[in-house]
């Protein structure tokens, strides 16, 4: 059973325009001993805070900026869906701009994403994300960061940006494409140098696709800050100095590749 | 100072490494194009290059500097179709990339190649004139790292290289400090160089050696040094930032050596010293030998100025750690990079530049 409940102490994001964005509560918090009433922080707070430092700077261009992230906790196990009450209780404890909780479990909480009209799903579990991957809904997988920026890095992984479309367009592939424009739109609002918000490609191709790729990116609003063409060159070196806090593909891809 | 290309990588990085490596193979192949693969970095000479290095783009950089970074990404968005011309590590590259073609001929599956990669702090906006402008020439260049106005350096080691080429004075000198050979490029008129050989010209202290016999020269005057380098003789220098490069081309020489290609090699290097060889050159070149390093050709100068030397040598690159030198062969059309490293950055033509505070 699905249960979606508003966080009062935040105010709602038009549900039109803002770009939703679930993280598994699992993600959200550590769950320390059972005695406590407040969880630890966990692997998604640092991200969580940049998406909010994010939509501060774009309520600063414009207070009446519609298209902000709106952060919806949720949960995509019985035995989370058990702790609504301590979840809600800890986002408040350390004022989170989270919006909405959805207490599902886990053969429900792909429908809660949809329901919840979510743009992307962030988990820290390998499994969760190709599930909701194969129901169209963009999903990524959270790491640990060991020195995580306080600039929002969304690192597009460009070889499936010019794959040839060879039939109808997956599901997955249509909601990273919107995600992308949007986040887009989002990162036009700021200025080249002096941005929350910082969009990277990489790709395991050399230069000349990869400009294929920045120009279909930028074909659907994605101006890319930063570019790294690998031509066949091992990525976690790069990885760990780029240090963005999620990687998107086509549907689902990881950070430890 | 040369550890920047280890063995053997990380257990743990090979499986994905070599996932990598596997996924770009199998794209590669798939190109109708005989258009070469990159090699393998662990196994390459790899040098990075700068976009203004690469190209001119003097005034692209005065838009910069004049009206600010959003007109200059617009100027070169709306000319993205309109290659660059070259610039002065233009030769270089293309020298380079002559050597790998011929490399490639003699050992068809070898990864130890020159790895050219295109290292630039512009906004990947600016990417797409910069790929179009690299197409246009045809050069092989396929790894990029575009950093949006980052520091290059976590990429340079992250890209394991082994020699940096900027116009950025202050982004060589982090590189030195990091244990990374790099050298600041100034633009210069240069006559046509050769097209089948590469020539590299290093200096001797400071460059190739450390800066520990210069100090004596500066601080203690030109007789001490003398009797100093005849005392030591037989005692190696320690090495300097470009030892590594200079280690890296020779291991590219004994490739072609190997194969009977010694008259005919592709790569030819020259050091370039104001010692004299009667009294403090004996030195030098028992360092080298200790290091089991050869140079083609060591001129020895004894104090007379190197810009006519230069001049016929016609190396397509030059190293020396003393501007006054760099601006000396500059004028006279070769092609120079500036080391910045050692005392040599405290005097200028012999007297103690006053330096300011150093930059927290």
């Amino acid at each position: 059973m699905v249960s979606t409940i508003q966080n009062t102490d935040v105010k709602q994001k038009d549900a039109d325009r803002a770009l939703v964005v679930a993280v598994t509560s699992r993600a959200v918090f550590e769950s320390g001993a059972d005695g406590d009433d407040v969880y630890g922080m966990g692997v998604a707070f640092p991200l969580l805070q940049a998406l909010q430092r994010v939509n501060k700077r774009l309520l600063e261009e414009n207070p009446a900026e519609s298209l902000l992230f709106d952060v919806v906790v949720i949960t995509t196990d019985s035995q989370q869906q058990q702790q609504s009450s301590r979840i809600i209780s800890s986002t408040r404890h350390y004022g989170l701009e989270v919006s909405r909780f959805c207490f599902s479990s886990e053969e429900d909480f792909v429908e809660s994403l949809q329901k919840n009209n979510v743009q992307l799903f962030l988990s820290t579990d390998s499994n969760e994300a190709p599930q909701a991957s194969q129901k169209g809904v963009l999903s990524a997988l959270l790491d640990r960061q060991e020195a995580p920026s306080e600039q929002l890095r969304v690192m597009f992984c460009g070889d499936d940006v010019n794959r040839p479309d060879a039939g109808p367009m997956p599901a997955s592939r249509q909601a990273a494409q919107n995600f992308s424009a949007q986040l887009g739109e989002m990162r036009q609002r700021f200025s080249m140098s002096d941005s929350p918000l910082r969009i990277v490609l990489v790709t395991s191709h050399g230069g000349r696709e990869s400009c294929g790729a920045l120009r279909t990116l930028r074909s659907h609003g994605v101006n890319v800050d930063e570019a790294y063409c690998l031509a066949g060159a091992p990525r976690s070196p790069i990885l760990s100095v780029v240090r963005p806090h999620f990687l998107l593909s086509d549907g689902f891809s990881g950070l430890e590749d | 100072m040369c550890e920047v290309k280890p063995n053997n990588s990380a257990p743990t990085e090979d499986s994905g490494a070599e996932r990598d490596w596997a996924a770009a193979k199998v794209f590669f192949d798939s190109l109708k194009t005989n258009k070469p693969r990159p090699p393998k970095p662990q196994y390459a000479v790899t040098i990075a290059v700068s976009s203004r290095t690469l190209f001119d783009m003097v005034a692209e950089r005065k838009i910069y500097e004049d009206e600010g970074l959003e007109k200059y990404v617009a100027y070169q968005v709306e000319h993205e179709s309109d290659p660059l011309l070259p610039g002065v590590a233009f030769p270089f590259v293309k020298a380079l990339m002559n050597v790998n073609s011929r490399l490639r001929k003699l050992y068809p599956d070898s990864e130890e190649l020159f790895d050219i990669v295109l290292m630039t702090n512009n906004h990947a906006q600016v990417g797409v004139r910069l790929i179009n402008s690299i197409n246009h020439y045809d050069l092989t260049i396929e790894r990029f790292c575009m950093t949006g106005g980052k520091s290059p350096i976590g990429y340079l080691k992250a890209y394991m290289t082994n020699l940096y080429l900027s116009k950025d004075s202050e982004k060589v000198t982090e590189a030195i400090e990091e244990g990374i050979a790099a050298a600041t490029m100034f633009m210069t008129q240069t006559e046509t160089l050769s097209e089948t050989q590469l020539r590299v010209a290093f200096d001797g202290d400071a460059v190739l050696f450390s800066d520990e016999s210069e100090i004596i020269v500066k601080e203690h005057g030109l007789d001490t040094f003398f009797e100093h380098e005849k005392a030591f003789e037989n005692k190696p220098l320690a090495q300097g930032p470009l030892k590594c490069f200079l280690e890296a081309l020779g291991k590219l020489q004994r490739k072609f050596y190997a194969k009977n290609e010694r008259m005919n090699c592709p790569i030819r290097t020259y050091l370039v010293t104001a010692r004299s060889a009667a009294s403090s050159g004996a030195r030098v070149l028992k360092t080298l030998r200790s290091w089991g390093l050869e140079i083609d050709e060591a001129l020895f100068l004894a104090g007379a100025p190197k810009g006519p030397l230069l001049q016929k040598i016609k190396p397509h690159i030059y190293f020396d750690d003393q501007m006054f030198h760099i601006q000396g062969a500059n004028e006279m059309g070769t092609i120079s990079a500036h080391v910045p490293y050692g005392i040599g950055q405290k005097y200028h033509k012999g007297k103690l530049i006053e330096q300011p505070a150093k930059k927290e």
